[in-house]
């Protein structure tokens, strides 16, 4: 009981410019992550069954990373639109993204590298 | 539970530098019987050494076939030794992990496997990336987004675990845990807020 209290609290903070909409912004939205969601949360110390509730909250944060990180990077550089440098700029003061973003980036290069040794090689034989 | 390779990195590159850094002041001082140096001496070799800087490169100047096969052979070595201990450096990381991975019980295990595995939907972050552009976005982008969406929960589950143990609960995680991890967050600055404009000078 105290949860969905909670919950509906935390909607409404999300609420801004929508007043009298009980439901709240975000809840009419279909779920996208759940089941990842809730894969990564035992991966990264939760129980094994997270809280319905709380993957809810954590999905709801993930969008708005992702939507605040879109609007940023698509002020910046080439305007409009979204470039790879756009997000290593806006990311370059986080130790943790930076590094992931340039590994990531880094092991798709060479991957595609090897893909491509390896078709080559097939059609030369 | 971070990922312990993560960590390691930035004390790792912090390292490189400053030893990088001690090798130059050795190794324009070698002519100089200070080869020997220890790198306590390096500051006061530093100090003792812009004389020596500005000498070195007047000689340059002014004869450039004698200095030149020694400097360019130093420029060489130096991005071959970085490279050379960067993968040292990876090497022996790996072996940590490889040491620490085979140690785990069947419970961890799982819950690495979990996390080495777990990743959001291309299809779906592409989806939602483009219907807040409203044009096309390439393939770079889109991994790029998810894997720092990635790290992005795993801070917030991390700091929710921390402020579920400080206040003597148990998991599963609760959405109060959440929102106090996010309210953390936010004065560290760690979350990304454009909704609230500050007026500086009214």
């Amino acid at each position: 009981m105290a949860e969905e209290e909670d919950e509906a609290g935390y909607d409404e903070e999300l609420d801004d410019g929508s007043g009298g909409v009980d439901v709240g912004g975000h809840g009419k939205r279909k779920r996208l992550f759940s089941k990842e969601l809730r894969c990564m949360m035992y991966g990264f110390g939760d129980d094994q069954n997270p809280y319905t509730e709380s993957v809810d909250i954590l999905e709801d944060l993930v969008i708005e990373f992702i939507t605040e990180m879109t609007h940023k990077a698509m002020s910046i550089g080439r305007q409009g639109r979204v470039q790879v440098e756009d997000i290593v700029f806006l990311i370059r003061k986080d130790p943790r993204k930076f590094a992931r973003v340039k590994d990531l980036l880094t092991m798709n290069e060479e991957l595609k590298r090897a893909r491509k040794a390896f078709d080559e090689a097939n059609y030369g034989s | 539970m971070a990922d312990p390779a993560r960590m390691i990195k930035p004390e790792v590159k912090a390292e490189r530098t400053a030893s990088a850094n001690e090798e130059r002041p050795k190794s324009e001082g070698a002519g100089d019987a200070a080869a020997a140096a220890k790198p306590t001496d390096v500051n006061k070799e530093s100090s003792s050494q812009d004389p020596i800087k500005e000498e070195a490169k007047s000689e340059t100047a002014a004869g450039e076939d004698d200095d030149d096969p020694s400097s360019s052979k130093r420029l060489k070595l130096e991005p071959e030794k970085k490279k050379e201990r960067r993968q040292k450096v990876d090497e022996d990381e790996i072996q940590k992990m490889q040491v620490l991975v085979s140690s785990f019980s069947e419970e961890q295990l799982n819950r690495y496997e979990m996390y080495r595995r777990s990743a959001f939907p291309k299809a779906a972050i592409k989806r939602l990336i483009q219907s807040i552009t409203g044009s096309s976005v390439s393939q770079n982008v889109v991994i790029a987004m998810s894997g720092i969406s990635k790290v992005f929960a795993g801070e917030i589950v991390e700091e929710a675990l921390d402020v579920c143990e400080k206040w003597g609960e148990t998991p599963p995680l609760q959405p109060k845990h959440m929102r106090e991890a996010v309210r953390r967050l936010k004065s560290k600055d760690q979350i990304p807020n454009t909704k609230h404009k500050q007026i500086l000078f009214h």
